[in-house]
């Protein structure tokens, strides 16, 4: 926040919640077309300086790959595992408000806002019992999580986090299988979570309901 | 001296490029209509381009930028006929609202405002005046210090800070008919 002077309790909340908007999602891929077309991306160095960028280039190659080299070594697929303590975080940052978040009536409107984000992730799956509320992208260890905020029965909030499959593990533990579906089951405080895999997207849902109600929630997903 | 076009070309991918967004979003808040905004943010890149040689590397890209759009967005509504009821350069007409209409937001107006969309609070911004919905963009939105944006208005740093808190109280004052309309306040 802005601190170039003391305000009141008041303004610092009004400043804060400006402050958010900073991070609101935009797609600037029509942008970014009408001015490439405009403007050229500039062409290769001239070659006075092919030696320099040549040899910077190949320092820079031979550090990835050694770098890339060591990570596939220590990791497992390049895949980050997914903790039921972030997961929860993730669920009270939007029940809570304090992640900037887009207000939104459906699933449809949700994947509409995120569309550039999504594009690796695919589409979130619609969920016809639940109503949509917010969405946003997260992020666990570089991996992008779309995070959608549904208002189940009850008006109990629920998360639906959705990632690409590559990208990230299911946390070990106790396991149900339903409807031909492996749910992983993980809690948090009073939070229950269930994890699948379903169509190439890791999917968690994340709510104050017994696990047998997200793994129905689940259940209903269409992908 | 003029820049040759491969050097424009480097200068204005390397330095200027990365705060499109920053511009596009911005533009988006200030105009109330889309494809104005849209065009906006077009035409401050194409202007940041033009004048990229007079941009000097090591500055502030993005407060540059953000003067540029400001000028552009002048220009618009100045040659605009329709749009001067919609202009007010003297942000002094409006009233600031009575202390108690802008405290309304009882007892936790923080969990009131973080319960307002992203849209809700960039529609309540564009019900303010033109000066003070620009003010908060770049004073609140775009963490700009009250130096850095009293130069991009062309303004006293004082005039920064009244319109701020007048600001602040002004939008507060316009979310209030939705917050009572969602029964989130009496």
């Amino acid at each position: 926040m802005n601190s170039d002077n003391p305000q009141s309790p008041l303004d610092e909340a009004t400043a804060r919640r400006l402050a958010r908007l900073r991070a609101m999602p935009i797609d600037t891929s029509r942008l970014e077309r009408m001015i490439e077309s405009q403007i050229a991306r500039p062409a290769s160095s001239p070659a006075r300086h092919w030696r320099l960028r040549t040899w910077r280039a190949v320092a820079a190659s031979l550090f990835v790959f050694i770098l890339a080299g060591v990570v596939m070594w220590s990791l497992s697929g390049g895949s980050v595992q997914a903790s039921p303590d972030v997961m929860a975080r993730f669920h009270d940052d939007l029940v809570s408000g304090k992640v900037a978040a887009i207000q939104v009536n459906n699933i449809a409107d949700a994947n509409t806002a995120l569309a550039t984000e999504l594009r690796k992730i695919g589409e979130i799956p619609d969920v016809p019992t639940e109503h949509a509320m917010l969405c946003c992208m997260r992020t666990i260890d570089n991996k992008r999580v779309a995070c959608v905020l549904l208002r189940s029965e009850g008006n109990v909030p629920v998360t639906m986090a959705v990632a690409q499959a590559s990208d990230l593990r299911m946390a070990h533990g106790e396991k149900q299988v339903v409807g031909g579906v492996t749910y992983h089951i993980q809690r948090s405080g009073n939070l229950n979570m269930v994890m699948c895999e379903r169509s190439g997207r890791w999917i968690c849902l994340i709510g104050a309901l017994s696990t047998d109600k997200l793994i129905s929630i689940a259940g209903a997903m269409e992908l | 001296m003029a820049l040759s076009p491969t050097i424009a070309n480097e200068r204005f991918y390397k330095l200027i490029w990365p705060y499109r967004a920053d511009v596009l979003r911005v533009a988006r808040m200030l105009c109330r209509d889309q494809t104005e905004a849209d065009d906006l943010a077009q035409e401050t890149l194409l202007k940041a381009f033009a004048a990229i040689e007079r941009f000097e590397p090591g500055t502030d890209a993005r407060a540059w930028l953000l003067r540029i759009l400001r000028n552009a967005r002048i220009d618009r509504i100045r040659s605009a006929a329709r749009e001067s009821s919609n202009v007010s350069l003297d942000a002094g007409d409006f009233e600031l609202p009575s202390p108690e209409a802008a405290d309304e937001l009882g007892d936790d107006p923080e969990q009131i405002l973080n319960a307002f969309s992203d849209a809700q609070i960039i529609q309540a911004l564009q019900e303010l005046p033109e000066e003070i919905r620009m003010t908060l963009l770049l004073v609140d939105v775009q963490q700009l210090d009250h130096k850095e944006a009293a130069g991009i208005l062309d303004v006293p740093v004082g005039t920064i800070k009244s319109r701020t808190h007048r600001g602040r109280a002004m939008l507060r004052q316009a979310l209030l008919p939705r917050a009572r309309e969602l029964r989130w306040v009496r």
